[in-house]
């Protein structure tokens, strides 16, 4: 066997070696022979005649050889290789366009596909992925639905009482400033409990992971940074261990660095430092260890080999009576005690880590990779149609060969294995432009709040998916051109003219369908990319109830400036007024939040009136805002007044609410002057509150909610345990340019104030970074398929018309006008081309009507809208464009010369 | 000169040039002569398809293949039997000598 597999490789790889050893032996063989014969007394020139005849040909022993060696297959294909580059370096034009349009389609779909991997595919960097086990929790009211936060009493509990893996580890997320005070400088950090490196198996590439033993009540505190962090920060210095990194201000010592494909747990982001749960506390936030209503862990566990997943559910709800009433919120009502007590721990395999933009990014990523398919489709019927042209021009060569006893099967086999080169060579420069593109792509869905990061290095399954798509798109576009091809009269084909009766109907069907399906499928593309623009344009224009433009968001904190609370309010109160100052500042507001970031505060209100919305119904959004808040926004008062100096913390709380408020709370009457009363989450009785203000309806989470109702209080009024806030500063010039002076007034306040800048548009338009993105994808590869449909029409055209050049010379020739004759050449193509840019219509209309809305309408509504008209409009001028063009290349047939 | 060849029979082709090489390693001209004088230039191996079959049980690992000399000191390639080459051997010949036998035993009997 070894043996065997010896002599293939031998006669493989050493082919000129093999050949010269073959001609020698064999002519040592009949030089033998005829020195016998001549020993016999012939003659030599009879000799040599008499062994030629019993010799046989010579080459034919080698032929058989050659199949003797079983290494055909192989030779053939490197001949093939060989001899398509030949053929492919003769047509540079051609085989370049064709290796760009197919880098164009292969790179889109390993760029998305890639995405696709690190976002839904591939496992977690760490020990047996596949034995981890997100814990969730099921309650009654919620059925499927399932949450997966914790309190750190329930953790505490879960991790004590758990039997059914063999270990547990909570943790949660947080952004801590590195920098003590001024411009804020982020890292993204990880609470983790002490067994979080040892449940996931990783090894530190220098000091050592947090254990058990740095995860008690009571911590100093200590953190690990990831392997990027250490290098970007520390370049990689082993002196960086046991090192000082300021968190938030405070300082904690580096014990080591985790490994380095490890980026955390969840897909989309990746984590700069990690501090154990219990040093929360230092950050005077020990609410949330005790907090038996602060929902902020996450539960991972490992599971213990042999489980099973009826042994983990069983487990899991014997466990929960158990955890859930140890860790009861003893504050709460007795309905919702009960029902807290119903939980249940549900266990969710989690290979590949739990992920939010997972969710938010699926539907996109599917629609993105139809979309790609049907770019590469495009390509694909594009270079067919280049190939066909070509093997016009290559019709003699394959009678030729034909004619020299080539068998058929062995010249469609040399076609594609030509195309398949071609496709290969796309991919490589597809991979190049995916690589690019996929950067690209993370810039662009990374928005200023948060940076995406996708671990998007190159690995098994993309490599074998882009050569998949390769050698099938190779096969795609190969196989009609190579049978069509080599399908060829041989004795037409040699006296050099094509028969002219023969049946151009026929001879021209692939060439009709495919100009017709690359105009459809472009259609396609195009009006989806119109809907898409059209949904993000109205997003954009909607009437948000505040102007975005020229405002400079700031968010100041003071966690690092150590300001006892009592005096923040003073503090803020004084930066307030120095930003006032500033040359440049039209007016300033404050404010606990700012609208769209996706972030709610909201209560139950009541209010004293029989018809008063209840439960769910009665929902209000709060935020506290300054008196300039409104003024700086440019959200209109209706009715009322603004907040004033006197609305003080000792002073009646106020509000202000919008008119979402006054349309479900005070239906037909004015708000002002009534007042509301919040219901506080779990008890009865509430503060009250008399509302002084009505103001306009804005959006307060994100654009697309139908505005929610809110209400205002007075951020001199805010009870005072966060330590954050922002200025909102309407400038004159570009609020970016005010960024370096509201850094040094507020330094002059207080060097120890941490300031993160932004601007309100920028917010609001990092809100619909999704709508962008699939309209900004979208028409890019619409565009890149129109791009590609006019390369491949233009080509399919020439081959229509080069097919038919014999007959227009005749009717030239018999004395046609050129520019009537045009009609003919184009009308085969155009007429054709008008049926499927209809039938492109036909599928917007299925796209739509796969909405839920009535076809019907949907013509209409399409046709009334000048959005979805227009790609097609375009498509049509295009084609009518290339259509001419080709009508009129073929009119220039000079009779004689076509004839 | 009256021809008395005959053709080979199928599958005999193997046996012959295993046992031919079986005593010491002859290039391919020597076994094609041998064949033909040791079988009283009965049997002729058609260079045609001595070669591809001697590649054949090379490939098959019965025979190896050697750069050597020859008579007149020109470079040949001579093949010997391998170890598995001589089990093979032995298979083939007993296998051909009950072939043999029993063909024999039925021409005589009827």
């Amino acid at each position: 066997m070894l043996d065997d597999l010896v002599l293939r490789l031998r006669s493989l790889f050493h082919r000129n070696t093999v050949e010269t050893e073959l001609d020698e032996e064999l002519r040592f063989h009949f030089e033998k022979q005829v020195s016998k014969f001549m020993q016999s007394g012939m003659a030599p020139d009879e000799a040599k005649r008499r062994a030629g005849r019993e010799f046989g040909g010579m080459e034919q022993v080698k032929e058989e050889h050659r199949d003797a060696r079983g290494v055909r297959f192989i030779e053939t294909l490197l001949e093939d290789i060989r001899y398509g580059l030949r053929i492919l370096s003769r047509t540079p034009v051609i085989a370049s366009v064709a290796v760009l349009s197919l880098a164009l389609g292969i790179g889109a779909n390993t760029a998305i596909f890639s995405v696709m991997d690190a976002v839904m595919l591939r496992l977690l960097p760490v020990r047996n992925p596949q034995e981890l086990v997100q814990v969730r929790v099921r309650t009654v009211k919620s059925g499927t639905e399932m949450n997966g936060y914790f309190t750190n009493p329930i953790w505490e509990q879960l991790r004590d009482r758990q039997d059914v893996f063999s270990s547990t580890f909570a943790w949660s997320e947080n952004r801590f400033d590195l920098a003590q005070g001024g411009a804020v400088e982020y890292a993204n950090g990880l609470w983790v409990s002490g067994g979080a490196f040892e449940t996931l198996g990783l090894r530190p590439v220098a000091g050592r992971l947090l254990s058990a033993a740095d995860d008690r009540r009571g911590c100093a505190g200590a953190a690990v940074i990831s392997y990027a962090f250490w290098q970007d920060r520390y370049g990689g210095a082993e002196s960086a261990i046991g090192g000082n990194l300021s968190l938030d201000g405070h300082l904690f010592p580096i014990i080591g660095v985790a490994p380095r494909g490890f980026y955390g747990l969840i897909v989309g982001t990746k984590f700069d430092v990690a501090v154990p749960i219990c040093a929360i506390a230092l950050f005077g936030k020990d609410s949330r260890l005790d907090g038996r209503s602060t929902w902020w862990l996450e539960i991972m566990g490992r599971l213990k080999p042999p489980t099973v997943p009826q042994q983990l559910k069983a487990r899991l709800e014997v466990l929960s009576r158990q955890v859930f009433a140890a860790a009861v919120p003893l504050d709460w009502e007795k309905t919702e005690r009960q029902e807290f007590l119903q939980r249940v721990l549900v266990g969710v395999p989690a290979p590949t880590g739990p992920s939010y933009l997972r969710q938010q990014m699926e539907r996109p990523l599917y629609v993105l990779m139809a979309v790609v398919g049907l770019v590469l489709l495009i390509a694909c019927a594009n270079i067919a149609g280049l190939m066909l042209a070509r093997g016009m021009a290559r019709e003699k060569e394959m009678a030729t060969r034909r004619a020299l006893g080539a068998a058929r099967g062995r010249l469609i086999r040399q076609l594609l294995t030509e195309c398949i080169l071609l496709s290969l060579a796309g991919a490589l420069l597809g991979m190049l432009f995916a690589r690019w593109g996929n950067a690209m792509l993370l810039r662009y869905i990374s928005t200023g709040r948060e940076t995406v990061f996708f671990d998007l290095s190159l690995n098994v399954r993309v490599l074998a998916f882009t050569a998949a798509v390769a050698v099938l798109t190779g096969i795609l576009f190969g196989v009609v051109p190579a049978f069509r091809s080599t399908r060829v009269s041989l004795t037409s084909a040699m006296k050099g003219s094509r028969a002219l009766g023969s049946d151009t109907r026929v001879r021209f069907r692939p060439g009709k369908w495919m100009v017709a399906s690359q105009i459809a499928l472009s259609l396609v593309l195009l009006v989806s990319a119109g809907l898409f623009l059209r949904s993000l344009l109205g997003l954009a224009t909607l009437d948000i109830g505040f102007d975005r433009n020229s405002v400079l968001l700031v968010n100041t904190n003071l966690k690092a400036a150590k300001v006892v609370p009592e005096r923040r309010l003073q503090v803020y109160d004084e930066v307030e007024a120095v930003l006032q100052k500033l040359p440049g500042v039209i007016s300033v507001g404050r404010s606990w939040r700012t609208p769209v970031t996706g972030y709610e505060w909201n209560e139950y209100v009541s209010v004293d009136s029989p018809s008063a919305p209840k439960g769910d119904d009665s929902l209000v959004y709060f935020n506290y805002v300054s008196a300039g808040y409104f003024v700086t926004l440019h959200t209109p008062l209706l009715a009322g007044r603004d907040f004033q100096a006197r609305d003080t913390n000792t002073a009646p709380g106020v509000a202000v609410v919008n008119e979402a408020v006054a349309r479900k709370f005070f239906p037909g009457a004015s708000p002002v002057g009534k007042t509301f009363r919040v219901v506080n989450g779990h008890t009865e009785a509430g503060p009250s509150f008399q509302i002084v203000g009505l103001a306009k309806d804005s959006k307060y989470e994100s654009l697309r909610e139908a505005t929610f109702p809110q209400a205002f209080f007075p951020i001199s009024q805010i009870p005072g345990n966060d330590d954050s806030e922002y200025f909102e500063i309407r400038t004159a010039p570009r609020p970016e340019s005010l960024i370096a002076a509201v850094q040094n007034s507020v330094g002059q306040v207080n060097k120890g104030i941490s300031l993160e800048f932004g601007t309100l548009a920028k917010q609001i338009g990092d809100s619909l970074v999704q709508e962008r993105l699939l309209a900004t994808l979208s028409a890019f590869f619409g565009g890149l398929a129109l791009l590609l449909a006019m390369i491949g029409l233009f080509g399919a055209l020439s081959y229509l018309v080069t097919k038919r050049r014999p007959e227009f010379g005749i009717r030239i020739g018999a004395g046609s006008y050129a520019g009537f004759d045009s009609a003919p050449g184009a009308a085969g193509s155009g007429d054709r081309a008008a049926r499927r840019l209809g039938r492109g219509p036909m599928s917007c209309t299925r796209h739509r009507a796969s909405a839920g809305k009535p076809a019907v309408r949907n013509v209409r509504t399409r046709f009334r809208n000048p959005n979805h008209c227009y790609p097609g409009a375009r498509c049509c001028c295009l084609s009518c464009g290339l259509l001419s063009g080709a009508a009129s290349d073929a009119n220039r047939s000079d009779g004689g010369l076509a004839l | 000169m009256v021809d008395r060849r005959i053709d080979l029979p199928q599958g005999t082709l193997d046996l012959l040039l295993l046992r031919t090489v079986a005593l010491e390693p002859l290039h391919g001209w020597a076994i094609s002569e041998r064949i033909h004088q040791i079988s009283s230039k009965v049997l002729f191996v058609q260079q045609g398809s001595l070669y591809p079959a001697l590649h054949r049980l090379e490939r098959k690992g019965w025979i190896q293949a050697r750069w050597g000399t020859s008579e007149n000191n020109r470079r040949a390639k001579f093949y010997e039997l391998t170890a598995l080459g001589r089990k093979q051997l032995e298979l083939e010949e007993s296998a051909w000598r009950r072939l043999a036998a029993a063909v024999a035993q039925i021409l005589e009997t009827t």
